[in-house]
């Protein structure tokens, strides 16, 4: 397939600022699903609202711009309804995790076989570069104007402990690992969920030093640290949980495990062990 | 094969000169059609001499991956 | 499913069986009160039926759900009470911006808030069509006894799928509860996507069949595409997904009328309208005008009969239908204009209406 088979060409070049790390998640999506050879017949991307949620416009499929904070919900009446589907919900860090909170924990406690892209550009920018969930402890936004006075979730581990079968973490400046990931979360049945650090240059980093995207991407690979090079003393998940309210994002594959999914049939061996869970 | 890139998709973000591991590109000095200053191809000889394995020769594609405007396309010699 | 013939059976579990009829094959849903056994109902049944049953985390997420897997072609339906209607008001929006056919069985109660949990009201009907933001409509069905509840229902997906708009059945916690016989006839008339044509409404293509559908809630062009800064672009589409409702209201609008010509006309709907037989049956020149379809409002068939009444609007709200009563019947020449509006969970009662006659 090539990149205008799979994104519109007549919608090109896309409305994002220079220098934004959507274009980067746009060329990851392209490869890996491109390798994967996935039917794009068969796939709907949903999305909510903000920067991220306009990249399913881009796609040359099936794809579903829903209201704020509710792609998954969206997602999981899709898939249900046709569970031969993929359904990719790409989805920024504000809609997914502030407004939308309550459906991903839900989404990831049923293991419903849904694909999530969670971009994390620590901001909200389409509305102009407000206070995020997962704003770094103080960095200035334009509603923390003297610093953020609050700590930022740890999107991918979250998802984990509500109960993903896959997670990662990986941002723009790791693109290669970034294809792999994607591939092993659109292969895997349940709910697969892989967080993006993005750069914002425009909304966020001029306000925090970082106006140019060269160096807001060298300050998102100077904070992203390998989950195997985390030494081992800090690996009880409270002390990861610390690492992240610094501000600093462990990257790497999180969780990949095999609970059984929601609304399929389970083999008899399976049933057995759900209880032990 | 050379990386080049097109100038009707380029928005001059300068992420490929920061990301090629060969320093391939240099930040342009001029400006577009669409009025934004785009990087130039300089060092196009080194670009497949950065071979992942070895006695081969293959392309990193690392600027292509990052470029996020699709800007950057291939082309054989 | 239920065979054809006569059942004893309470306004929720006849919506549920009636729903599965007209082919409902998704349901998401949140409990809430007086709307629980509609849910519960459904839960042991739709998947017979080879449907899907989910009970999801909060109404944004059931009428989200729903509407997505209507987007693929299924014919979905939630329920819920005032509370969770109120949540549900921005997807309704959606629902009507991207012309998703839908159903919600809102089963009402006292409000505003948490109010009078388990007792009856219709304070819901002016938020069934104004409750969104922005220009849109919705087609309200208002039953007043069991059977037409049973009837509505499969009228509502009929509706839902013609005009592909949300359709909205306004139930409450009096019929929901309430334990009558129903007639199920041996032919239920359903209508399919696609199957009649009307003009200003596009085909319907579902997801997943390699339409290449872009569907956005934002102002979009024919081809889906946002175009949210072009005046003419979000005129034109607006004023389609409104008109194609308000010029088809004498298509949709479905009224009783008994003594049209008598002197004073009570309006009334849903569980209080049943107030009003005894009143008729008692004074020849007293009628009644009951809409089964509040919105639109049906003033085609209202405006024949208007002219110099005296009309007596009986609801159990303190504003509401009235309201839309009074604009239309002034501009069709009614003379005079009675309200009897009951709170607290009682229902309108022969000798309240008689003492205003």
């Amino acid at each position: 397939m090539e990149f205008f088979e799979f994104y519109r060409k007549d919608r090109w070049p896309h409305q994002f600022c220079p220098g934004c790390g959507l274009g980067t998640i746009m060329n990851t999506m392209y490869k890996a699903f491109n390798d994967l050879k996935m039917d794009i017949n068969k796939t709907v991307f949903v999305s909510g609202i903000g920067c991220t949620g306009r990249v399913p416009g881009y796609i040359n499929a099936d794809s579903v711009h829903t209201t704020h904070g509710r792609a998954l919900a969206f997602a999981t009446g899709i898939k249900l309804a046709r569970p031969d589907l993929n359904v990719i919900v790409i989805s920024g860090d504000g809609d997914l995790f502030a407004i939308g909170g309550n459906h991903i924990i839900h989404a990831a406690r049923r293991n419903i076989d849904i694909k999530v892209i969670a971009v994390n550009n620590a901001t909200y920018g389409l509305t102009g570069g407000q206070l995020a969930p997962t704003t770094p402890y103080n960095m200035i936004t334009t509603t923390s104007p003297y610093g953020n006075r609050e700590y930022p979730f740890a999107l991918a581990d979250l998802v984990a402990a509500a109960g993903a079968n896959y997670v990662a973490r990986w941002t723009t400046a790791h693109p290669n690992q970034l294809v792999n990931s994607l591939k092993q979360a659109f292969t895997t049945r349940g709910f697969s969920f892989v967080e993006v650090v993005s750069q914002c240059p425009v909304n966020f980093g001029r306000r925090n030093k970082m106006g140019d995207p060269v160096f807001h991407l060298r300050w998102i690979k100077e904070h992203a640290i390998p989950i195997s090079k985390v030494s081992f003393d800090v690996k009880t998940p409270y002390e990861i949980l610390d690492l992240n309210t610094k501000g600093i994002y462990i990257i790497g594959e999180l969780v990949r495990r095999n609970r059984p999914v929601y609304g399929e049939a389970l083999s008899e061996e399976e049933e057995e062990s759900v209880p032990m869970e | 094969m050379f990386p080049v890139i097109n100038t009707d998709y380029c928005k001059g973000c300068n992420l490929c000169v920061e990301v090629c591991p060969k320093a391939v590109f240099v930040q342009g000095k001029n400006i577009t059609s669409r009025g934004y200053f785009s990087p130039v191809v300089v060092y196009k000889e080194r670009c497949t001499d950065y071979s992942l394995k070895k006695g081969e020769r293959i392309l990193c594609e690392i600027c292509w991956l990052t470029c996020p405007e699709h800007a950057i396309e291939y082309e054989v010699e | 499913m239920l065979t054809p013939g006569r059942y004893f059976l309470s306004g929720n579990v006849a919506t549920a069986e009636a729903a599965l009829l007209a082919g409902c094959r998704f349901y998401a849903g949140y409990p809430i009160t007086p709307s629980s056994e509609l849910m519960e109902h459904m839960s042991g049944r739709i998947e017979n039926e080879g449907g899907v049953f989910i009970q999801t985390e909060d109404e944004i997420s059931a009428i989200a759900a729903v509407i997505g897997a209507a987007m693929t072609g299924t014919k979905s339906m939630t329920a819920t009470s005032g509370p969770g209607f109120s949540l549900m008001q921005e997807n309704l929006g959606y629902a009507a911006m991207t012309e998703t056919p839908i159903v919600i069985v809102d089963v009402m109660r006292g409000g505003p808030s948490t109010g009078q949990v388990t007792v009856v009201a219709q304070g819901d009907v002016l938020q069934a069509r104004f409750g969104s933001h922005g220009d849109y409509e919705t087609i309200v069905l208002a039953p007043n006894s069991v059977q037409e509840l049973f009837d509505l229902t499969i009228k509502a997906f009929n509706l839902s799928i013609m005009f592909r708009n949300p359709v909205i059945l306004l139930s409450d916690a009096e019929l929901a509860h309430m334990t009558e016989k129903i007639t199920v006839p041996e032919k239920i008339d359903l209508v399919g996507f696609n199957d009649i044509e009307i003009e200003g409404i596009p085909k319907f293509t579902p997801l997943g069949i390699g339409g290449k559908l872009a569907i956005t809630g934002l102002t979009h062009n024919e081809k889906g595409y946002p175009i949210t800064t072009d005046v003419q672009v979000h005129r034109k589409l607006v004023t389609r997904i409104v008109n194609k409702i308000t010029k088809n209201e004498p298509i949709i609008s479905d009224v009783e009328i008994i003594n049209p010509e008598a002197d004073t006309l009570i309006v009334s709907y849903g569980i209080s309208s049943r107030a009003a037989y005894p009143v008729i049956k008692k004074h020849k020149d007293v009628g009644l005008f009951r809409p089964r379809t509040l919105w639109p409002f049906p003033e085609s068939k209202f405006k024949e009969i208007a002219k110099n009444k005296k009309i007596i609007v009986v609801e159990m709200n303190l504003r509401g239908y009235g309201l839309e009563v009074e604009r239309v019947g002034r501009k069709y020449g009614a003379k005079d204009f009675e309200y009897i509006n009951l709170i607290g969970g009682e229902v309108p009662k022969p000798y309240q209406i008689e003492e205003v006659l």
